[in-house]
Order: structure tokens, then C-alpha cells, then sequence
């Protein structure tokens, strides 16, 4: 079992810590992200679509309310605000502006605010919103102003200012030109100051003009393109919550290097992680008596004498073949050290060469980084359409980061795809697949297989089609959704938490039901009467849960002196992790471990020495 | 378990040293042959166990000693898991000895086979390897008996010869010619006694193995393919499951990790460094609220919790245990069929891939597993599934794809990201943008660039040739630690080694590619134009300044930077700071500085004042508070955009060394890469980077490397951003 506990993470384990720090730790090296949500609160907002579908401003707050809580999980030291305009009441700090209305100030999101915005959902948060907000004359420059006062408020350094503007009115100030201007020159203070501002704008009776208004308000895009402003509005939910989700989401390189095609060439390269497994995060220690969380030292000291080591005190070591060797700290780096970060281009390789099997961790994403080399998106975008012409991909060597061993990838070509909706769903440049190494293939002994008759596969073929289903989307993950429902319950005082629903359960009654007797015919075919696949391994699994449980733990015994043997011999590998705990226990050696290498690591240093 | 045992059996008698006018002796490389391998075996970690046979040695001792018959011959190591202390006494103890062995098979095996009958253990692999240059007379009289023996015994011979057996067949004297320096040892011919030998070596070999045999006879250059450490070579593990699909159709199925990022068993330990003893150093974990008396707390009083947004939540572990998500353990159901191309290759998740075959020994699992697996490969799909390796662990989703090979057919599973997982970043469009767009020209450029670079060729025969396949490749992290390791066992107290040339090349564009591709490149460096954009200041954050190592473990970093925010948020409670004190100067300092009731200059000279009285205690502890202040005075200079008064101190600093004896005080500093202020961080320093960093580096204390800065620079720009 050894080997596959590697896959199984313990909740525990030190690894998964180190993990969730370190994405976190880079967000913070460069200080908060920051999101302004700016929702028109006039009546406009308030009509429900046809057929009772909701209305705009409730879409809204389902979609603020998502991006509340999937902050909370994915990165929940951003800053956001929520604020309103057009209404009727005021509330901003010394209510200095009119008809704006702060519900949120820029802070971190926590249950409580969760829960505030989903007051405002529904037939319920419409009457909430009339009482507290109401619908009033609405001056979109006061709200910016109020923005820009937001920002400028928060003492800690803020890396991406992002605002969105929620509305269904084309034009705010009903042609007051007065009143746009003043909008105009906010918006552009905001701008100056590092502030992208974006237009959400949903669906009203005879389509958005956004070149009336608005055009001028908003950030230019990024590119040359007039993507931004050709969207349609917003009508439906899903696509609400698709381009938020895509606006909200600040892409940051987690590397940017050079990509050298050889001889100096080089292309300067950001490299995105754009599916980063999500952990629940690590446990924050708190204290018994206040419940404030507390701080951590670590130290190193000498046993004997208890003073502090200073880092030339120490050495590393390793334990080979008996032998204790030891290095200094820098030579531990040096060894690691090959080259400077940077990928190396040393080929290229039809498609088809890529092995589906050939896969060790999730791949990142590449993007040109012109602001680092002047042409390098240039020369990348040659590269990126003649390989996916030729469909070929580019196998470099890279080192992401300094003292990085180096791993060989495949850049694979992606070319830009939008939606009906012209959102983008797959971005354009290449794809970073990591190739295992020798070390990293494994020799299986293969079983003979018996083949299936055409027949039995066709057969086969009837389930198969009956059971297909479109695969677009992810899954929720039932764990970490089921851990925030309980903090949810637990921090809001809620009796019980949240169902959630485990979304990656097969539905077996439906599936038995489409595929009726098909089953039957399928087992008839491949499997004898008496055959029952569930019985053999299930009686095996018995045996072996009751064995390997307390009541019956089999005797270890293995004599000191067999011990001894196999310490002198190297051969203590031999031994079960029981018997090694036993032979611990006899020699009165102190572990701590429970891995097999830490026990007979333990036992060595006893006992050879 | 599978174990094998291996008799090495070297020849170490007077004929071994003879060798042609600079030639290596057959004695020298074999003793390297034999410690390239023992050095694999221990580096592999392998429990096989591996004996040393010494024959033509002056002494004898082996288990036939009483009988005048097996003289010279030494049994120098029994059967038993190889170690340091073999290699360093190959290395130091094996010497080409002045006798001869007789007969030397016949005697040899014999040995051998009761070395092997030593140890206790079961084997199932029983290996002789012989080296020798076959110049000791061999009879043959009881060649068909010991032949016989190792026939019944299983075990399995090779030999390792100074020539190749293949052209001694020859005896023509052209045949020297042809071989050419290449083949050290047979410059002088074959002797008479070789050839006999030879010619029995290949009777043996062929009587053992008649197809084979021939191919175990190897030449002493083998040692090249011998350079590679082992690779790590895991015995895969067994995972009995079955396949659902829904609840009545299920197929016994069993799965093994194919391929996984592999990682070292061993990590490294930290040492006493004058003791090297592990029992000598001790970390230990403390808890301190965070105030200013930083108040420790015992381990007792501590539950966990958990953030939820800006809240942090009480939870404890029983709690958690109690809530948390639970399933019904083991299982690998299908959710559902859908087409391959809706699954994408950039989507994969996990660190694995898992090969689904049938039960063991199970003919109708065969058969219905080998129907689905056709099924999805006609028609292009695949098997969503649930994955849960066991109870304990979390489920995944992933997809099952057919995988057909010629001998055989199997799933393999892949996991696929959650929506938790997956971040949707938008980039601007390359092809929008006109400044992007490559001409023709361009174009056609990169296209002969990649036509001149294709690592796959065609043959005449039309077979596809991979000239760089990365899965032959060892992982050169391990070979290069096993490499310096080595080194330093073998080679105490000697610098460690530079990269063997051969592993460097395997990191390199192949010769020929590079070659063939020169043409093509400059034809791109002329027709696109790249050039590097100089960098305005950007605004560091405290890892970057320091120069800290990026490996350093990231927990340290993020709490640097969550110090750094505290000050913000602990602003107004620390209100009363009216000079830098002596319990947190570096607190006091920062506060101080923002607060701005005082000149910057001012809170400086307090500062080093502190520093001073700190370095007068002269011990560890002080000098790690020193350190943090200068630390905090770097920091903030480096915010503020004024590098004078930071860097004249640290070279006033060091100018006081030598008469203070602040020696390891500094050489904290240098370990901590706390250097001067450059020009890339702050504009006005005219220190650049590079001396920054010799700045630490030189040990003697020379004239300052470096000139105060006399214009503080675009402060301005700074500050600004430093206060939003």
C-alpha cells in the first residue's frame, strides 16, 4: 500500500500546507486585488423579464453573491464593494453624494456580507431594496466619485482595480449633458489612477446602445479590438455569470522568462496557471481564550547546549548505502541549479508523437509578454499559427524558477475561440504539457487479455450511446463545497449546514432506467450463469478489514539478533512496518515516524552505530 | 519478494596489470566497471544482494580453503545489500595481486555457487558475472559438470572481457587494424590462452543459452552504459476494484499507476555541522499571540480554525471530523459516455495516470472490460467516472480512455479539474492586433525554421525515427545528485563536481538539429525585430529586495509580507511610538516612519543607535534582532527612494568589523543576502546590482565599492505609490 498512499493526501499533511500557501503567497507579493461591483438600483432593474423570468437586478445579485463566495474560497484576501446608484436613500461615508448608496465598502467578503446580498435576491429582496435603497434621480459621476474615494480609503497596497458597472439603462442622466460630462471626467480620474472600469450591461426592450454613453466611461480593451463593446447584453443568467466570471478573475504570470529558440533568440513568455487544484485551505491556529489566531516561530537549536544555531551551524545530509553524507546548505542548491529559468526550444514533433498517457501534472498556459521584449508577440503569434498549421508542437526544456531542476514540455498550439456570445472561451497561445522522465514510467507486467467478439463490443456500443451526455462543463467538488457550507453554518450561527449536493454520485436510477434491459442482454453475452463479478473480491475485502483491524493484529516476531543481522546487512527494507515497530520497541529507539523509511532510518542510527 | 543475488568474480592476478604503452591495464577498468555498478546497486537502493570474488589474490580464504585445490582465490564480500564501505574498499583495498588462479571456471564457480548457498534468503534471480582477460590457464575437464550445476542451480552467467568475443573469432592479423585503438587490450593480440579461453567462454555461454548466450558476453567499454545511476524503478501496486455502470452491470477491474512525477524516497536531514550528528539539532515550534509582548502560548491552549472570507471560524478537528464530506469508499463508476474530443488534453488533472485492466485471472472480466474498451474506440469516447481510491481519500472525476496496443488493451484514467479548480482568464487576441500580425515573409521564416528543427524523421524505409524521445531520458535532478553525493562520500572534503559531460549533452538540442537549423534562425533574427524593453522602477516587494532565494520555503515568505500589512492595519493602536525602542526597534522604526513626526534622518540615527547596542551583547540572538533592523532600514529606504543613509551605514558596518569582532554577525548578513541598495531599486543609488552583491562577498573589508547616491531620485513617484 506503500505506494499508493503518495496519492492519498492526508487532511493533515504537511504537503497540502505548503501547497496552499505558496498560491496564496504569490497573490500577496504583489499586494490585493480589489473588485467594485457599481449596480443600478432605478426602477428599470426592477421589471421581471417575461414569464416571471428575474429581473435584472436580481440576476445581479445572484451573480454578486457567486462571486462572493467563490472569493471566499479561491482567494479571499481580494478586497470587493458593492454599491448602488440611482437610489432613493444615501449612505457613504459623510454623505457627501447623493442618491449613492454603499451597502459594502471595499473589504474582504465573509459570511456576513454573503448573507446580505442574499437579502436582496428575489421577490423578498426587491420589497428589501425598495425599503432601504428606493429609486431615485441617479448621477452616475457622484458614484464614481464615491468609487475613487473607496479606493483611495484602503491603507494596503492594491494591485488590480477592477470596477463593474451593472445596468440596463443606456443612457443614465436621460441626455443631461451636464451630468455626462461630469461622468465622463470621474470615470477618466478613476482610469488614470489604475482603475479598469467595465460595463455589464443587461437586457433591456430595444437592445444597449453603448456608443451613447457609456463608450467613453469604460476601459478600453486590451487589445485593438472592439470586442468589448460589440457584446450583446446580457439576457440569461449563465452568460451573466460567464463574462463576470472571466472579468473578475485578475490573471497574474505565475513566471514570465525567456523562450529561447536558440543562438540569443529569444521571446519573452508569462506562464499562467490556469487550473490550479483547490484544497481546502490550511487550519489557522487559534487561541483557546480569545480565539485569536496566533503567530508561529520556528527554531533551530543545538540539543546540548540549547543555543541557537546559525545557519553555518547546520549542514544537510543524506544516508546512502550506510553512509552518512553531508553538504552545506548552498551546495544543496548548487546541485539543484542547472541552468537560469527559462524554456529552450529543441525541436519540434508531429502531434500525434504526444502521448495521451504522457501526463505527470497539469499543464500552464503561455502568453507573449511584449512588454518585457519588444516583438515578442509577434514572433509568438508566427509561431503559435505555423505549428498549429503544420500540427506540430514545440518540445522545449524549461526552468521555471531559479534553482529549479530542469523538466522537458510539450508546447502544444491553442488557437482563440469565442462563444455566440463573443466571450472568449479558449485564449489564444500555447499549452504547457510536462513529459515524464524514464524515472517517471513504470514497468507493468501486463496481463493477457482476452478479446471481445464483435458482437459483445456492439452490444457494448448500445450502452455506451445510451449513456451519452455532453461534457462541458466541470463538476462542483463535493468536499471542499461541503467544508465552506459547514464554516457558512458555523459562522452565521445556522442550525444545520447547507445541503450540498454530490454532483459526482452516478445517478444509478436513471441510468438503469435508460438503459433497461440492455444490461441483461450485455451480461448474457460476457458473462456465465453463475458468474457473479461483485463476489470474489467482496469476500476477499471481508477478510482482509477484519484482519487488518485491532482484534486481530498478527504476532511480530522477530528475534534481536535477526535484527542485528539485517541492520549489518542493509536488509532491514525486508521487514514489515509492524515488525520494524516492534524491533523499535525492543531496542528502546525513539520514533516518531510511522513511515517505513523514517523506522528503519531510526533503527540504523541506532544500531549501526 | 523479488530479490536477486549477484557474484561479482574479478580477476586480480599479475596478468591483469599487462597492458600496451598508455593503455589502461584490464585490471583498471574492470576495478571501474565494478565500482560503476556497486555505486548503481547502492544509489538504486535495490535489495539485491551482491558478493565480490577476488581470484589470483596472494592470500586465499573461501569456504573450500581446506582442500589445495582452491588456492588464491578470496572470498572478499559474502552475499549481502551493497554499501558505502564496499565501494571505499573497492576504491582503496583492491589491488592487482602476483598470482595466478588455475583454472580458473572450474574453481571460480565452484565458489561462487557456494557463496550463493550462504545466504539465507530465497531468491529468484541468481547472477555470476566474471571478469577477467582470460589469461589464466583454463582447463577443461570439468566444464560439462559446472555447466550442468548452473543449468540445475538457474543461475545465469556474464562475462566481461578486455576484447569483444565476436572479432577474436577471427585471428586474422587484419583484424587488429580494424579495431583500432578503440578496444584497449587488443593491441598485443590475443595470447594462446585466451583464444583457449575464449573458446570455452563461448561454449559455455552457448551450451547455457543457445539463442542469447552470446549477448552476455560484453567488453569493458560497457562501462558507458553503466554511467546512468539506475532509474527509479517502483514496483507497482495492485488496486482491486470494480467498474459500475449503474447498479446492475459491473466488471472486475484492476488498476496501476502507468505514470507519475516520481520522487526521491530519501530528503535531506539537518545536521550539527561539526558533529554531523541529526541528534544535535532540534526545531522547535513555538506559539505567540500577536501583540507586542509577543506572549507565548502553550500547545494546550491552541484549537484550529478555519477562514471563511474575513471571518475566522472555530472548528475543531473532532467537529470537522464529524461534518466533513464522508462516501462510501473504493469505487470507480462511470457518471456517463461522452465524446473524446469534449475532454482536452490542457484539462488534465492530478499527477497520475492509472491503467485499468481486468481482474486477475478473470476471463469474463477480460471480456466485458475488452468490450467497452472497443466500444469507446469506435466510437471515439470516453467514460466519465467517479474515482475514489479508498475511503479515506476524496473522490475525483475523471476520464477513462481506451487505450489498444497490440498486446494489449486497457483504460487509462485521467482526472479531470473541478469548477473549483479552474481559473478563466481572458487574453487580448493575437490576431485582432495589427502590430502582432506577422507578415508573410515572417511567416514563411518561422515555417522553415520549424521544417529545419522536426525531431521526427522518416527513414528510407519510411519507419518514423524520434531522435529525442524524453521518457528514454533519466531525470537529471536525480543522476546529478546522485553524481555529487557520490563525490563527497567517495571524495570527503573536496568541491563538488561539475555536471558529467554526458548528461549535459542529453539536456542539449541535438547536434544535428542545431546544425541544420543555424540558416532558418538568422533568417528569423533578420526579419523580426526583438528588443528589450528597459525596465522603469518597478515597486519591489521585500522578497524581491533581499534577494532571497526562491526556494526558500513559501510560508516564510508570505509571513514576511503578512508582517509588512500588519503595520498597516496595527496603525492606529500603535499610536504612542515616540522613538525606536529596544524591545521591537524594527516595529518602532516603520511606525515611526509612517507617522512622519519626525525626519526621516532622525529615526534613522535612532535606529542605528539601537543596532549599535544591540551588536555590543555579541550573541546569536541579538545579532538575529540586529538583523531585522536592518533589515526594516533597508525596506523602508528602499520605499522611501532614499539609498544614502542606508547604504554609508552597512558600509560603516562593515569597515567596524574587524575592530568589533563582528565577524558571524556579518556573516548572518551575507547569509540573509541583506545587500546594499542598487540602482534597480532605488534610482538615485549608484550602486549597481552586481555590487551589491560583491558588496557581501568580498570577506576583506576593501574601499567602499560603492558612492553614496547625491540625488535621492524620483522620490515622489515612490512615496505616492507606497501611500495608496
Amino acid at each position: 500500500m506503500a505506494d499508493w498512499t503518495s496519492y492519498y493526501r492526508n487532511e493533515d499533511e504537511e504537503e497540502e500546507q505548503e501547497d496552499g500557501e505558496q498560491s496564496a503567497g504569490e497573490e500577496r507579493l504583489t499586494g490585493r486585488d480589489s473588485l467594485v461591483f457599481l449596480v443600478d438600483a432605478s426602477k428599470e432593474m426592477f421589471i421581471k423579464g417575461e414569464d416571471g423570468a428575474p429581473s435584472n437586478f436580481d440576476m445581479t445579485m445572484q451573480v454578486v453573491r457567486t462571486v462572493y463566495t467563490s472569493k471566499i474560497i479561491s482567494s479571499h484576501r481580494d478586497l470587493i464593494a458593492l454599491v448602488f446608484y440611482g437610489t432613493e436613500h444615501s449612505k457613504n461615508p459623510n454623505d457627501t453624494f447623493k442618491h449613492v448608496y454603499v451597502y459594502h465598502d471595499l473589504d474582504e467578503p465573509g459570511a456576513k456580507r454573503v448573507q446580505d446580498v442574499d437579502a436582496l435576491r428575489g421577490e423578498k429582496g426587491a420589497k428589501l431594496a425598495a425599503e432601504t435603497l428606493g429609486c431615485g434621480p441617479s448621477s452616475l459621476g457622484d458614484a464614481l466619485w464615491c468609487c475613487a474615494n473607496l479606493y483611495s480609503d484602503i491603507k494596503l497596497r492594491l494591485s488590480h482595480k477592477r470596477l463593474m458597472i451593472f445596468t440596463c439603462r443606456e443612457q443614465p442622466h436621460g441626455g443631461d449633458n451636464v451630468k455626462d460630462r461630469q461622468a465622463r471626467t470621474k470615470a477618466s480620474d478613476l482610469k488614470e489612477t489604475g482603475v479598469v472600469i467595465d460595463l455589464i450591461h443587461l437586457m433591456k426592450p430595444g437592445g444597449f446602445d453603448v456608443s451613447l454613453f457609456f463608450r467613453d466611461i469604460v476601459s478600453p480593451p486590451e487589445d485593438e479590438s472592439e470586442l468589448g463593446l460589440q457584446l450583446e447584453p446580457c439576457e440569461k443568467l449563465d452568460d451573466l455569470q460567464k463574462r463576470v466570471r472571466a472579468k473578475e478573475q485578475k490573471k497574474r504570470a505565475t513566471a514570465r522568462i525567456n523562450l529561447c529558440l536558440g543562438d540569443g533568440l529569444n521571446v519573452a513568455v508569462g506562464l499562467y496557471a490556469t487550473a490550479v487544484t483547490a484544497r481546502k485551505p490550511p487550519p489557522v491556529k487559534l487561541y483557546r481564550e480569545s480565539n485569536e489566531a496566533v503567530r508561529s516561530k520556528t527554531r533551530t537549536f543545538h540539543t546540548q547546549t540549547g543555543s541557537l544555531l546559525l545557519p553555518s551551524e547546520i549542514k544537510k545530509a543524506q544516508t546512502y548505502g550506510k553512509k552518512q553524507i553531508e553538504m552545506e546548505k548552498d551546495e544543496v542548491d548548487f546541485i539543484k541549479k542547472f541552468d537560469d529559468p527559462g524554456l529552450v526550444l529543441m525541436g519540434f514533433k508531429p502531434m500525434e508523437k504526444l502521448k495521451l498517457h504522457h501526463h505527470i501534472k497539469p499543464s500552464v498556459f503561455l502568453y507573449p509578454e511584449e512588454g518585457e521584449i519588444k516583438g515578442s508577440a509577434c514572433l509568438f503569434s508566427a509561431l503559435l499559427k505555423k505549428c498549429s498549421e503544420k500540427n506540430v508542437y514545440a518540445l522545449c526544456r524549461c526552468i521555471a524558477r531559479r534553482n529549479n531542476p530542469p523538466r522537458f514540455v510539450a508546447l502544444v498550439p491553442q488557437n482563440e475561440e469565442v462563444d455566440d456570445a463573443k466571450v472568449q472561451i479558449n485564449p489564444p497561445g500555447f499549452n504547457v504539457i510536462y513529459l515524464p522522465y524514464a524515472d517517471d514510467v513504470r514497468t507493468l507486467d501486463l496481463p493477457r487479455c482476452t478479446s471481445a467478439s464483435q458482437e459483445q463490443v456492439d452490444k457494448m456500443k448500445d450502452i455506451v450511446t445510451k449513456l451519452r451526455f455532453k461534457y462541458n462543463d466541470a463538476f462542483e467538488n463535493p468536499v471542499i463545497q461541503k467544508h465552506y457550507r459547514n464554516l457558512e453554518a458555523l459562522a452565521l450561527d445556522m442550525m444545520a449546514p447547507e445541503e450540498v449536493e454530490d454532483l459526482i454520485m452516478p445517478k444509478v436510477e436513471q441510468i438503469d432506467r435508460r438503459l433497461g434491459s440492455l444490461v441483461d442482454e450485455f451480461k448474457n453475452l460476457v458473462y456465465p450463469a453463475n458468474y457473479n463479478p461483485e463476489s470474489k473480491p467482496a469476500a476477499k475485502r471481508k477478510t482482509a478489514d477484519s484482519g487488518g483491524g485491532a482484534e486481530k493484529k498478527p504476532k511480530v516476531e522477530v528475534s534481536m539478533d535477526q535484527i542485528k543481522v539485517h541492520v549489518q546487512n542493509g536488509t532491514l527494507g525486508k521487514l514489515t512496518v509492524p515488525v520494524l515497530k516492534e524491533a523499535c520497541k525492543q531496542f528502546g529507539v525513539r520514533t516518531t515516524g510511522t513511515k517505513k523509511q523514517e523506522l528503519i532510518d531510526a533503527l540504523m542510527d541506532q544500531l549501526s552505530s | 519478494m523479488a530479490k536477486s543475488a549477484l557474484i561479482l568474480c574479478m580477476d586480480v592476478g599479475f596478468n591483469m596489470s599487462n597492458s600496451g604503452p598508455g593503455e589502461e591495464s584490464p585490471f583498471d577498468q574492470a576495478k571501474r566497471v565494478i565500482q560503476k555498478f556497486v555505486q548503481r546497486q547502492v544509489f538504486a537502493e535495490t535489495k539485491d544482494e551482491l558478493a565480490l570474488v577476488l581470484f589470483g589474490t596472494d592470500s586465499t580464504k573461501n569456504p573450500l580453503d581446506n582442500d589445495d585445490q582452491y588456492q588464491n582465490i578470496t572470498v572478499h564480500r559474502n552475499l549481502m545489500v551493497p554499501d558505502f564501505k564496499l565501494l571505499e574498499e573497492i576504491e582503496n583495498q583492491i589491488h592487482p595481486e602476483s598470482q595466478q588462479a588455475d583454472c580458473i571456471f572450474d574453481i571460480a564457480l565452484n565458489v561462487c555457487v557456494l557463496v550463493e548457498n550462504t545466504t539465507i534468503h530465497k531468491l529468484d534471480r541468481r547472477n555470476i558475472v566474471l571478469l577477467t582477460d582470460l589469461n589464466s590457464p583454463v582447463s577443461s575437464d570439468n566444464l560439462d559438470v559446472i555447466i550442468e550445476n548452473l543449468k540445475q542451480a538457474d543461475i545465469t552467467l556474464q562475462f566481461f572481457l578486455p576484447f569483444p568475443a565476436e572479432e577474436g573469432d577471427g585471428e586474422a592479423p587484419g583484424d587488429q587494424d580494424r579495431r583500432g585503438p578503440g578496444h584497449p587490450g587488443t593491441g598485443k593480440g590475443l595470447s594462446e590462452e585466451q583464444k583457449e579461453g575464449l573458446d570455452m567462454v563461448k561454449h559455455i555461454m552457448l551450451t547455457l543459452d543457445e539463442e542469447e548466450g552470446l549477448e552476455q558476453i560484453y567488453t569493458f567499454s560497457a562501462i558507458e552504459q553503466l554511467c546512468m545511476f539506475k532509474r527509479i524503478e517502483r514496483r507497482p501496486m495492485a488496486w482491486p476494484c470494480q467498474l459500475t455502470i449503474g447498479s446492475a452491470l459491473s466488471i472486475r477491474i484492476v488498476g496501476y499507476k502507468a505514470v507519475t512525477e516520481e520522487k526521491l524516497k530519501k530528503s535531506w536531514k539537518t545536521v550539527d555541522a561539526q558533529t554531523n550528528q541529526k541528534d544535535d539539532v532540534k526545531r522547535e515550534t513555538v506559539y505567540c499571540l500577536d501583540d507586542d509582548n509577543e506572549t507565548e502560548v502553550q500547545k494546550e491552549d491552541i484549537i484550529q480554525g478555519f477562514r471563511y472570507g474575513s471571518d475566522i471560524v472555530p472548528f475543531s478537528k473532532v467537529d470537522q471530523e464529524q461534518m466533513k464530506y464522508t462516501h462510501d469508499g473504493k469505487c470507480f463508476a462511470v457518471l456517463g459516455f461522452t465524446k473524446q474530443s469534449s475532454v482536452q488534453r490542457h484539462r488534465f488533472m492530478g499527477t497520475q495516470v492509472i491503467k485499468i485492466f481486468p481482474g486477475k485471472d478473470d476471463e469474463h472480466a477480460a471480456v466485458a472490460l475488452s468490450a467497452l474498451i472497443q466500444a469507446l474506440h469506435e466510437l471515439q469516447m470516453v467514460a466519465i467516472v467517479r474515482y475514489a481510491y479508498d475511503r479515506r481519500s476524496n473522490p475525483q472525476v475523471g476520464a477513462a480512455f481506451p487505450c489498444i496496443k497490440q498486446d494489449h488493451e486497457c483504460l487509462m484514467y485521467v482526472q479531470l479539474p473541478f469548477m473549483e479548480d479552474l481559473r478563466h482568464f481572458t487574453f487580448p487576441s493575437l490576431e485582432n492586433n495589427s502590430k502582432f500580425t506577422p507578415s508573410d515573409e515572417q511567416l514563411s521564416a518561422v515555417d522553415s525554421l520549424i521544417d529545419s528543427m522536426m525531431l521526427v524523421e522518416e527513414d528510407e524505409d519510411g519507419k518514423q525515427k524520434d531522435i529525442f524521445k524524453v521518457h528514454d531520458i533519466p531525470n537529471p535532478a536525480f543522476q546529478r545528485l546522485f553524481q555529487c553525493l557520490h563525490h563527497r562520500a567517495v571524495n570527503p572534503g573536496t568541491p563538488l563536481p561539475a555536471m558529467e559531460s554526458w548528461l549535459k549533452a542529453t539536456l542539449e538540442c541535438p547536434e544535428v538539429i542545431r546544425e541544420r537549423c543555424q540558416s532558418a534562425l538568422g533568417e528569423i533574427k533578420n526579419k523580426f525585430t526583438l528588443t528589450q524593453v528597459e525596465k522603469k522602477k518597478k515597486l519591489k516587494t521585500s522578497a524581491q529586495i533581499f534577494g532571497k532565494d526562491s526556494d526558500e520555503p513559501e510560508a516564510k515568505k508570505a509571513k514576511e509580507d503578512e508582517a509588512d500589512e500588519e503595520f498597516n492595519l496595527a496603525d492606529i493602536a500603535e499610536g504612542s511610538v515616540t522613538s525606536v525602542g529596544s524591545v521591537d526597534p524594527a516595529r518602532d522604526f516603520r511606525t515611526l516612519i509612517r507617522q512622519k513626526t519626525l525626519t526621516f534622518e532622525e529615526v534613522c540615527k535612532q535606529l542605528t543607535h539601537r543596532i549599535e547596542q544591540l551588536l555590543g551583547n555579541k550573541s546569536t540572538d541579538y545579532y538575529m534582532k540586529s538583523i531585522t533592523c536592518v533589515e526594516a532600514f533597508r525596506e523602508q529606504s528602499v520605499k522611501l527612494g532614499n539609498a544614502d543613509l542606508y547604504n554609508s551605514y552597512l558600509q560603516l558596518l562593515k569597515s567596524s568589523i574587524p575592530t568589533q569582532g563582528l565577524e558571524s554577525f556579518w556573516e548572518l548578513l551575507v547569509q540573509d543576502g541583506v545587500t546594499l541598495i542598487s540602482e534597480d531599486e532605488v534610482e538615485g543609488s549608484t550602486v549597481t546590482r552586481n555590487e551589491a552583491r560583491q558588496f557581501l562577498v568580498t570577506e576583506r573589508i576593501e574601499e567602499a565599492a560603492a558612492h553614496p547616491a547625491e540625488d535621492p531620485g524620483d522620490v515622489d513617484d515612490l512615496v505616492r505609490i507606497v501611500l495608496l
